[in-house]
């Protein structure tokens, strides 16, 4: 390696050393300020609008629910238009018009799909601001990256495997289900799993859709503040004494969520990969 | 087990969309004998085995003209049921392509989806294609292990035994020891030796040795002509055209 290379190289391990502090500053006050709060009574309890020693048990509910009906609805629709795309698609105007504006639907901030489901939803048909209404602005918001990653994950699937099916005297879907399935589980899953996480922390399209506040009773028309819109609520206008360490420790319950959903769906495309 | 069908391309014209791929080929194999295709890359042979088991439909805008006779049914002939047709001409490719699962499931994997649920039955079929594919001896008692654990050799001839387990007539061979080294290659040059006289194949090879060592009938294509065909030995001591000659002993460009 020349020097100009060891000195690029050297820079960027300074730039990565940097980031690497910035994210560990963080990390650290929001352990300072949110692990003495953390406990059976934080994870299982009400939030409080004026006391302190509130929980987040709802919100864990209201994000585990909606993700996970979400992910119900986007997971099949998303894997049926990449299948249509991967498998059957041919490259005519209106396939790459599709292809164009999933990829465009991809960057539509979250506060917009909000602002919009709010406007159909809530104002036109009158559905409350709720579980249901923040789960189709959720499945909105992420059916498009769920597709293009489910796309991705069929187009790698090598021709030469398909190729190897349909030679035996088998059907395209037969082919489709039992040899490009199986091989694209991996990253699928992986796909599935990064969109789940997405997901667990969205805010903006659900203070609108799903609101701020919490029933302690769960139903699909009850209203449905997420972890991620309450840690929003409580550092803009918690009145709580304890609202830093609220924040804090809804942020370390959050940033644990997507930890373990990452982990989980990583380790389960590793085990479906090491099968091969 | 029945006569394998003998091959009879008559006239045979391709195009991938305005691109002619072939011209008027005429080629004939007898039941149960081996044909090489040779010629330079692009020249057309993948083109002419790919038609023999309709997988030159995959290409978008593929059009032909012509027949291609397997035993009594016309290949090429509009009523075909391509899924069939597959069952009865199976194909080797280039690159080894085991599925991502076990040896036993690779080559049960036709079978099963052709309606063979019975445990015996299955075992059976499997066991009798890794032997005929004389790969038995190396996996046997590793019938659970992941395909792609295998060398590039084994997984050929795994590739072999799979398509050998839906019960084809005819083999197609698509440069099947391109990605090999040479003791491998040897032992599927053997294999398609043993394998003569049960089933009637059709082999593209680059390997003009190989072609020479493994097979009856020997054809030479040149953008995508027939420029002469006949008798392996008779290609190869004695060319009546000129480019077979210039090719044959390495003088092509």
């Amino acid at each position: 390696m020349n020097r100009r290379g060891l000195t690029l190289h050297r820079a960027a391990l300074g730039l990565a050393g940097v980031t690497g502090l910035v994210y560990a500053a963080m990390l650290a006050s929001l352990l300072r300020d949110g692990w003495p709060l953390l406990s059976w009574r934080f994870l299982l309890g009400l939030p409080r609008e004026l006391e302190a020693g509130g929980g987040v048990a709802p919100e864990i509910l209201n994000t585990f629910s909606m993700v996970m009906m979400a992910m119900a609805v986007i997971a099949p629709l998303g894997l049926a238009v990449a299948v249509q795309r991967v498998e059957y698609g041919r490259d005519v105007w209106w396939t790459r018009e599709l292809d164009r504006w999933s990829r465009v639907f991809l960057s539509v901030p979250g506060i917009v799909v909000g602002l919009v489901a709010y406007r159909v939803l809530v104002a036109e048909l009158g559905w409350p601001v709720s579980i249901l209404t923040g789960t189709v602005a959720l499945a909105v918001l992420n059916w498009p990256f769920v597709a293009v990653s489910a796309g991705d994950a069929l187009a790698g699937v090598p021709e030469s495997l398909r190729e190897g099916s349909l030679a035996l005297g088998t059907t395209r879907w037969q082919t489709w289900l039992f040899a490009v399935l199986p091989e694209a589980l991996p990253s699928l899953v992986n796909g599935l799993g990064l969109a789940a996480a997405r997901m667990i922390g969205e805010s903006a399209a659900l203070i609108f859709t799903a609101g701020v506040n919490v029933s302690p009773h769960w139903g699909l028309a009850a209203p449905g503040e997420t972890l991620a819109v309450h840690l929003w609520y409580i550092r803009t206008e918690g009145l709580m004494p304890d609202a830093t360490g609220q924040a804090a420790a809804t942020g370390i319950v959050l940033l644990g969520l997507v930890i373990a959903l990452l982990w989980a769906s990583q380790r389960l495309a590793l085990w479906l990969e090491r099968r091969h | 087990m029945s006569q394998p069908p003998a091959i009879r391309v008559a006239d045979l014209s391709v195009w991938y969309g305005a691109q002619r791929a072939l011209t008027g080929i005429t080629l004939d194999v007898p039941a149960g004998q081996v044909l090489a295709l040779i010629g330079a890359s692009g020249c057309g042979k993948s083109t002419v085995l790919r038609a023999l088991n309709r997988m030159i439909d995959r290409v978008p805008n593929v059009r032909w003209q012509g027949s291609a006779m397997v035993g009594d049914t016309d290949v090429l002939g509009p009523a075909v049921d391509v899924v069939a047709l597959r069952r009865r001409v199976g194909m080797v490719f280039q690159q080894p392509n085991p599925f991502p699962f076990s040896v036993f499931d690779n080559v049960a994997y036709g079978p099963r989806l052709h309606g063979i649920k019975h445990p015996a039955r299955l075992r059976k079929t499997v066991e009798d294609s890794l032997k005929q594919a004389a790969l038995w001896d190396e996996v046997r008692g590793k019938l659970r292990r992941p395909a792609r654990a295998l060398s590039g050799g084994q997984q050929q001839r795994l590739c072999i035994a799979r398509a050998l387990a839906v019960k084809p007539q005819v083999l197609l061979m698509d440069e099947p020891t391109a990605a090999l080294d040479p003791l491998s290659t040897a032992k599927i040059e053997e294999l398609v030796r043993e394998l003569k006289g049960r089933y009637t194949m059709v082999v593209v090879t680059h390997n003009l040795q190989q072609a020479a060592r493994i097979s009856d009938w020997t054809a030479f294509l040149e953008a995508g002509r027939l420029i002469e065909s006949g008798q392996t030995g008779t290609i190869f001591t004695t060319p009546r055209d000129a480019r077979t000659e210039n090719y044959i002993t390495g003088r092509y460009e």
